[in-house]
């Protein structure tokens, strides 16, 4: 049995029957539930998918990174134009919107990745205001009356195959070497070249890696939306994806999707409160960060605690039996 | 046989030298050490044969291959590996973990690689943790695998940073101030090791002031003041150089009552 888990055809079978299943289920999941609350998933998935891009960046290889929204919005409308004006399928025009925000992120990563900390926050930071302004000052963009006519193609189901792809691709890179060379990177970057390591080849890797998922979460949003304009992706849009990573537990893929969970549906959660509504949202995020100064899942190796949790009543049960 | 050779090496930081045209041959198999007062200049010579730094004049060959202007991280490729004298781990990352990044240079799976997690990946990946726990047991830290490095004593993360710089089998280990802070009985075991460490074939270049360590195990000893190199030889003759008393203990009337 072990045997043939380890066999590399069964394994991408296996893998491709995840992706089947959660397609499967999740189209189940769409007839059954209230549109509003399939809508609030549609958002965390999203969301999920950007935020795991970022989480590579800032939460791996440690890069602060103030202009992800900038990504999402390159995504957005490279993705648009390709499905509105060139009629190409809704699903190439993801892949090109993660494309397109992938090669700026290189391009852009080249210059500002020799930057570090808060110069690099600041860096990208400009970058993202650039983009924005870009935007609003484009014909083909339609400038800041904002794009109209996209075709409301994004469903549950891609959402949330495209998040179980994310989050594979992600466990992967992080268990390998160029996971282990981004992780040193956020260590110690002057011990990280001493034992080898080209630091900024690794830095702009994960920043491209990065920008993709945010160009992918970016067409997904426009396709849900089906109106976007450049205030879509200010600022505030940077941070929110900042605070996802951040409160989850930076570097933690599982920190991320439960920060991903939390921070979307709370604003739906304590709608009820309506005018304190943004006040509590706030509060939370403070009393969160003070509790738990890493993140809800921060320096908890899950794979550690699984195993004790799982140890604790086996062990239990031998001692009876003495 | 000559492994490293540093010739006329100099280092202006403006209007400083801090390496005044040095020339020094680092042999095949054998222990050297640097030794110097502080601000000689010695952790700057570090920093120029690992090209952290440019030397302002001279050149540093490794077998022959110029050093000079070759990128910070192709250094450990070529076969340098170093230590820190303020000890750089990669604090939140487990004990093994430390060692597998060491041997990064020595590594070849990409992106792709990561992502289609093919049968040839998953054997690098073995052999990358094969190494990595033979070089933890060489340094007796094989226990603490799991752990991670901020959690380890001084002593033991000074010995993770050897093994980390030791498992991508360099030609030369740098060990700068490998002893400091340690205990007696500590620096015992790390004699003990530098020696073991040699006989293995790499050649141990250290930097250190403690003079026990460093009278024991050393074949060669360099000394560096202010940049220059102003004594070279066997343990027996650098401690009765007269420049080298003088480095350390300055000249006058002192000098006589340290002699006896």
């Amino acid at each position: 049995m072990k045997k043939l888990l380890n066999n590399w055809i069964v394994q991408v079978l296996l893998f491709l029957s995840v992706l089947a299943l959660t397609a499967l289920s999740t189209s189940i999941i769409q007839d059954i539930i209230p549109p509003y609350l399939l809508m609030i998933g549609l958002f965390i998935g999203i969301n999920l998918i950007m935020a795991l891009g970022l989480n590579l960046i800032t939460g791996v290889t440690g890069q602060l990174s103030l202009g992800h929204a900038a990504f999402m919005s390159i995504g957005a409308y490279a993705s648009a134009i390709a499905t509105v004006n060139y009629d190409l399928p809704f699903l190439i025009g993801v892949l090109i919107g993660g494309l397109a925000a992938g090669l700026i992120g290189i391009i852009i990563g080249f210059p500002t990745l020799r930057l570090t900390g808060d110069y690099l926050a600041i860096a990208t930071l400009g970058f993202a205001e650039i983009v924005r302004v870009q935007f609003t000052n484009m014909k083909i963009t339609n400038g800041a009356i904002g794009f109209l006519g996209i075709e409301g193609s994004t469903t549950f189901p891609i959402v949330m195959t495209i998040v179980v792809l994310t989050i594979c691709c992600m466990v992967w890179i992080e268990n390998s070497r160029n996971g282990r060379a981004m992780l040193a990177i956020r260590e110690d970057e002057i011990a990280s070249s001493a034992v080898g390591i080209n630091t900024t080849l690794y830095k702009i890797q994960a920043f491209a890696i990065g920008s993709f998922c945010a160009g992918v979460g970016g067409a997904l949003f426009a396709h849900t939306t089906t109106f976007i304009q450049p205030t879509d992706f200010g600022f505030l849009k940077s941070v929110d994806i900042l605070s996802i990573v951040v409160l989850g537990g930076l570097g933690s893929i599982p920190g991320t999707i439960i920060g991903a969970i939390v921070l979307t549906s709370a604003p739906e959660i304590l709608r009820p409160l309506a005018n304190y509504r943004m006040i509590v949202y706030g509060l939370l995020l403070v009393v969160i960060m003070i509790f738990r100064p890493y993140g809800l899942l921060g320096g908890v190796n899950l794979r550690q605690a699984v195993r004790r949790a799982l140890m604790i009543p086996k062990k239990k049960q031998a001692g009876r039996g003495e | 046989m000559s492994l490293l050779t540093l010739n006329n090496v100099t280092i202006r930081f403006g209007g400083l030298t801090a390496v005044d045209t040095v020339n020094l041959e680092v042999k095949q198999g054998e222990i050297l050490a640097l030794i110097g007062p502080n601000g000689a200049g010695k952790s700057t010579m570090f920093n120029l044969i690992t090209s952290i730094y440019q030397p302002t004049e001279g050149t540093i060959t490794l077998e022959g291959k110029s050093l000079v202007g070759v990128a910070t991280h192709k250094i450990a490729d070529m076969g340098i590996t170093r230590t820190f004298q303020t000890i750089r781990l990669f604090t939140e990352l487990s004990v093994l973990d430390n060692v597998k990044i060491g041997c990064h240079c020595r590594g070849k799976a990409g992106l792709l690689q990561a992502l289609t997690r093919l049968p040839g990946m998953k054997r690098e990946e073995a052999e990358i943790e094969e190494k990595a726990i033979k070089s933890l047991e060489f340094l007796d830290l094989a226990s603490k695998r799991d752990e991670m490095a901020k959690n380890l004593s001084y002593g033991e993360q000074r010995r993770l940073e050897i093994a980390r710089a030791l498992v991508s089998k360099p030609k030369i280990l740098l060990l700068d101030e490998p002893a400091a802070g340690m205990n007696p009985q500590e620096k015992v075991v790390l004699m003990e090791m530098i020696r073991r460490i040699r006989d293995t074939g790499i050649t141990v270049f250290l930097v250190e002031h403690d003079m026990k360590l460093v009278m024991g195990i050393s074949e060669r000893i360099a000394v560096l003041d202010y940049g220059k190199l102003i004594a070279e030889g066997t343990p027996l003759e650098v401690r009765s150089n007269k420049a080298v008393i003088e480095a350390y203990l300055g000249s006058g009337k002192f000098k006589s009552r340290i002699r006896r």
